[in-house]
């Protein structure tokens, strides 16, 4: 910039004081002007004004996404197990009233329940704080205690109405009378599990029904006994579900992480030079798969798909037993069974991304290995022919019937008869409630009884469905929790990923769902809280595994440095230096300006 | 944004939190992950050892299901290949790596970082089908094995990207916070491999690199025919050591680490087992790299047809009960239709109600095709007599 000469051209005033004492280059005469200050600095001031609206254009959108919420779920879930709440009845017909009081009975149920139950809560269990009421009806009396509100439920003196003799002979028309005539409305206020000892000269039996009653008749004339029976059906089918320790590893809980199951039955015939099965899938489908689809609903959702494929022998060996004449196969061959390279099994195209697929298997085998039968360890050929791999499905040996010799050309198609059809899919059904934990023989032998269980077309009984709910929303909000809980950690640790609307809303809808089933659990809604808790895992898991949070793509500081000071910096390196070189020039000819004044004002 | 005293407590309860599980959980699967970073002819050994060591995974008995196989795949048809459709690792060119059952999931330029680590996290699209995604669980084991070029930290993707080693880390982590895995093997053969794996945190890792810092990985032998080399030398001694194995054998995972010799290899073949928790000595190699299924014999069969020789009644008790379900579905569906119609309110707009009945008698109309027609026929009707009382 151009010096202004006016120091130099500094005319001779009249009146002035010392000409010799002013020196233009320390003084001046006139007061600096702002005009060149004013216009840097303003230059500056409307660059600084635009930095705000600039910050705001570059801001990572980062949808807001509750952290301590997410931590407190996952926290609270470890540390406090779900429990839920159970109710027990006991209803003891034709006793002597006189005497056992009512409350005693139900005291000492409830302490042989504790003793059988284990001392800790395990997660998903009714917890040790048992809710039990006791009726007796003998005569025309009937005399409650406990829970009455359980008991209230249990219509007094209906039973008698009913031929009992009759009624007691089979167990089936006895279940469906008393659930339908005894059990009540039970409708909102949860559940009761009912237990009837009929005292009758005959022998033992206790029998578990498809609802949630049992029975147990017979010359039960010692009431403690009457009650230790009661305590076992109590703590070992309707709260343990009839597993030994009443809880299921996690390599039985077969769901996806979307809430689906898609089941793939698969019919393999090994050989087809040899012969060629069909089957008619459609009919068993909507006969024996359906209920038990529509029972399973409030854990998963389930869809079922079938396929015939050729050419896929097993992997294993087989050897001929004279004795047996069959060929065998060993459960040490078992794990090397599956032959994954010819048995093209995953086409699945219906199965999302996180479902999970059971593969069940009928295996047909060829000519030079029919009869192939399984022997177990001790030396039994097994009843089922089948196996299953947790989490993967089952699969079952049928033999053609006589292997085939007596029927006409091999390249007829052959189907596979009702009967033997029922049969495989008896084993399915098995395989399918072994995967989900259960245990499924019609007798239960324990160290002094046994227990007959009921089996019924939907596949899983009322009972087995509550406790496999309370399993599976322990499960899930497990899941939920320890989710959410990695997806706050991530997203506190990458301050510059972008977060969409989309898993803030889904996180929010997880927790929500989350405490609305822990809600149901308390109140004892198993169905409901397993429903909730599968909408939590659900959303829990698409929010962590949404797509846009790729870390590889974040805005990291470096990049947004980069990509910005080739615009920013030259420009601003310029107006700074500009507004600081006015700023001196200013303060100079100021202090130029004021040393004039003091000689001006010493002379003056 | 949050104080200090926060974020400390925050990382005191996230220590706290983290579970132990690697001891509770059972082993349910084995999953492979074979990555070939390289395309171009003159990386040809790179496909050879991967697609070398796909072969032995699978004889071993990993299936197809749960292999993942990321390769450029641009050898067997390429243009200088003078066998075409074959790939060979050895000179005596015994074994046609590309022969059968080859299924390669990402192919091509589908073969990038980004890919990658999707892969690894399982964060995909929504319509990427099942097969291109590891759909590991917290049982599984895995094993990722990448080759390719590499230097100090990094490893060349597709010769244009790098995946760095604090990005592998940061998988790998993330992996294990939701319990992808329970054990993985991290097997690399580039140039200074050891330095891929520097970084990395997350208990139940085991990694082994063909070269330290700053050695080179070199290639076994040039092919003369096919021109190029056909596999590079960690490989190739992996694989000698896995030709001797079986599908019943149980070598350990010492075994297979100590037997690489440094004058063979020109490198030292570098592992690190800090992060492991098991000793070498106790795990089988087919705990990576075979596959057993884990078995339970099916006891019983859940008898819902007790009586066998009243079939028809059973089927017909099923079938009724069946549609007693379909009936009462229906009629609580016909139920809801019919609350959810317009009422009539008394008392209000007499014109609303009027309009109401006539929509709710229109709604129950079923034929409105002849209802139509007759309305055409109406109108031509009247046309027809209103002109010729106009004429």
């Amino acid at each position: 910039m151009a010096e202004h000469p006016e120091a130099s051209q500094q005319e001779e005033q009249p009146g002035d004081p010392s000409p010799e004492l002013f020196d233009p280059k320390t003084m001046r005469k006139s007061k600096p002007g702002f005009k060149r200050l004013f216009l840097t600095i303003s230059v500056l001031l409307s660059f600084l004004s635009g930095v705000p609206f600039f910050l705001k254009s570059i801001e990572i959108y980062r949808s807001p996404i509750p952290f301590t919420e997410m931590d407190t779920l996952s926290n609270s879930i470890d540390s406090h197990p779900l429990i839920f709440s159970c109710r027990f009845h006991v209803v003891f017909v034709d006793f002597d009233s006189r005497e056992v009081s009512v409350d005693k009975l139900a005291f000492s149920v409830l302490e042989n329940m504790r003793k059988l139950s284990s001392s800790e809560n395990v997660c998903g269990s009714c917890g040790n704080n048992y809710s039990v009421s006791v009726t007796i009806e003998s005569g025309g009396d009937c005399k409650e205690s406990g829970d009455v509100e359980a008991a209230k439920l249990w219509k007094c003196g209906r039973i008698k109405e009913g031929n009992l003799e009759e009624m007691l002979k089979d167990d089936e028309r006895f279940d469906e009378y008393l659930n339908e005539v005894l059990g009540g409305d039970e409708e909102g206020s949860g559940k009761v599990y009912r237990v009837v000892v009929v005292s009758k000269d005959e022998e033992i039996r206790a029998v578990v029904g498809k609802n949630r009653h049992a029975w147990i008749v017979g010359r039960v004339s010692e009431v403690d006994e009457a009650v230790e029976m009661v305590a076992e059906v109590f703590v070992k089918f309707f709260v343990n579900g009839g597993t030994r320790n009443g809880s299921i590893h996690s390599e039985f809980m077969p769901v996806g992480a979307d809430g689906r199951i898609v089941l793939s039955f698969n019919l393999l015939n090994a050989d087809p030079r040899d012969w060629v099965y069909d089957w008619n899938f459609q009919e068993i489908d909507e006969i024996l798969l359906a209920p038990i689809i529509r029972t399973l609903a409030p854990l998963a959702n389930i869809s079922t798909e079938s396929q015939v494929l050729y050419h896929t022998p097993m992997s294993s060996f087989a050897n001929w037993d004279k004795e047996k004449e069959s060929y065998i196969f060993r459960t040490k061959d078992l794990p090397f069974f599956v032959n994954s390279n010819e048995w093209h099994l995953d086409t699945s195209i219906a199965a999302g991304g996180r479902s999970n697929i059971l593969q069940f298997v009928v295996y047909v085998p060829s000519a030079n290995e029919c009869p192939l039968m399984l022997q177990l360890p001790n030396g039994e050929i097994s009843m089922t022919n089948g196996f299953i791999s947790p989490m993967w499905g089952g699969v079952v040996v049928w033999n053609p019937p006589r292997c085939a010799r007596d029927s006409g050309g091999s390249h007829l198609r052959k189907k596979i008869s009702p009967q033997d059809l029922e049969k495989v899919f008896e084993v399915f059904l098995g395989q399918l409630r072994q995967i989900f934990g259960l245990n499924s023989g019609s007798l239960y032998h324990d160290a002094s009884t046994t227990f007959t269980l009921l089996s019924t077309g939907k596949g899983f009984t009322e009972w087995e469905m509550d406790f496999l709910s309370r399993q599976h929303t322990c499960y899930n909000l497990l899941q939920c929790g320890t989710t959410l809980g990695s997806l706050s950690r991530l997203v506190q640790s990458l301050p510059r990923m972008i977060i969409k609307d989309e898993i803030g809303k889904q996180v929010k809808f997880s927790l929500e769902a989350a405490k609305v089933a822990r809600s149901n659990a308390s109140y004892g809604i198993s169905d409901a809280s397993a429903v909730s808790s599968r909408e939590a895992r659900i959303l829990a898991e698409d929010a962590f595994f949404h797509p846009s949070m790729m870390s590889v793509s974040y805005y990291s500081f470096e990049h947004c440095f980069a990509v910005y000071s080739p615009f920013f910096l030259p420009v601003s390196m310029h107006i700074i230096l500009a507004v600081l070189r006015e700023f001196r020039r200013y303060k100079q000819e100021s202090a130029k300006h004021r040393a004039w004044r003091v000689i001006d004002s010493r002379n003056a | 944004m949050k104080s200090p005293l926060v974020l400390m407590l925050m990382l005191l309860l996230y220590t706290h939190i983290q579970p132990t599980q690697s001891s509770t959980t059972m082993h349910t699967n084995n999953w492979a992950v074979l990555v070939c970073t390289s395309r171009f002819w003159f990386n040809y050994r790179h496909m050879a050892n991967t697609l070398s060591l796909y072969r032995t995974v699978k004889r071993l008995g990993i299936p197809d299901e749960r292999i993942i196989l990321m390769l450029a795949d641009d050898m067997a048809c390429n243009a200088r290949n003078k066998y075409p459709a074959q790939v060979f690792n050895n000179e005596n060119h015994m074994l046609n790596l590309y022969g059968d059952n080859v299924e390669v999931d990402y192919r091509g330029y589908e073969v990038t970082t980004e890919n990658f680590f999707r892969v690894l996290m399982g964060r995909h699209e929504s319509a990427v089908p099942r097969s291109k995604r590891l759909l590991s669980d917290e049982g599984s084991h895995i094993l990722l094995y990448m080759t390719g070029h590499g230097g100090d930290e990094f490893l060349k993707f597709q010769d244009s990207e790098e995946l760095q080693s604090h990005d592998l880390a940061d998988a790998v982590k993330q992996m294990k916070e939701k319990r992808r895995f329970k054990e993985l093997l991290i097997m690399v053969d580039t140039c200074q491999a050891a330095t891929l794996f520097s970084q990395l945190q997350s208990p139940g890792v085991l990694a082994i690199g063909s070269s330290k810092k700053g050695e080179n990985s070199y290639s076994h032998h040039l092919d003369s025919d096919v021109g190029v080399s056909v596999v590079d030398r960690f490989t190739y001694y992996t694989l000698a050591f896995f030709e001797r194995l079986n599908i019943y054998a149980n070598a350990s995972l010492n075994s297979l680490f100590t037997s690489y010799n440094p004058n063979y290899l020109m490198s030292t073949a570098y592992y690190r087992t800090d992060l492991y928790q098991r000793k070498l000595e106790e795990v089988p190699v087919t705990n990576f790299f075979g596959s057993v299924m884990e078995t339970i014999h099916t006891d019983s069969a859940y008898n819902v047809f007790p009586m066998k020789d009243s079939r028809a009644n059973n089927i017909k008790i099923l079938l009724e009960q069946s549609v007693d379900d379909l009936i009462r579905n229906v009629t609580s569906s016909d139920e809801k239709q019919q609350s959810a119609e317009p009422s009539t309110i008394p008392g209000k707009c007499p014109y609303t109600n009027v309009w109401n009945v006539i929509n709710k008698r229109m709604e129950k109309i079923k034929d409105v095709d002849n209802i139509v027609n007759g309305g055409f026929a109406l109108i031509f009707l009247t046309a027809v007599i209103f002109s010729w009382l106009t004429q």
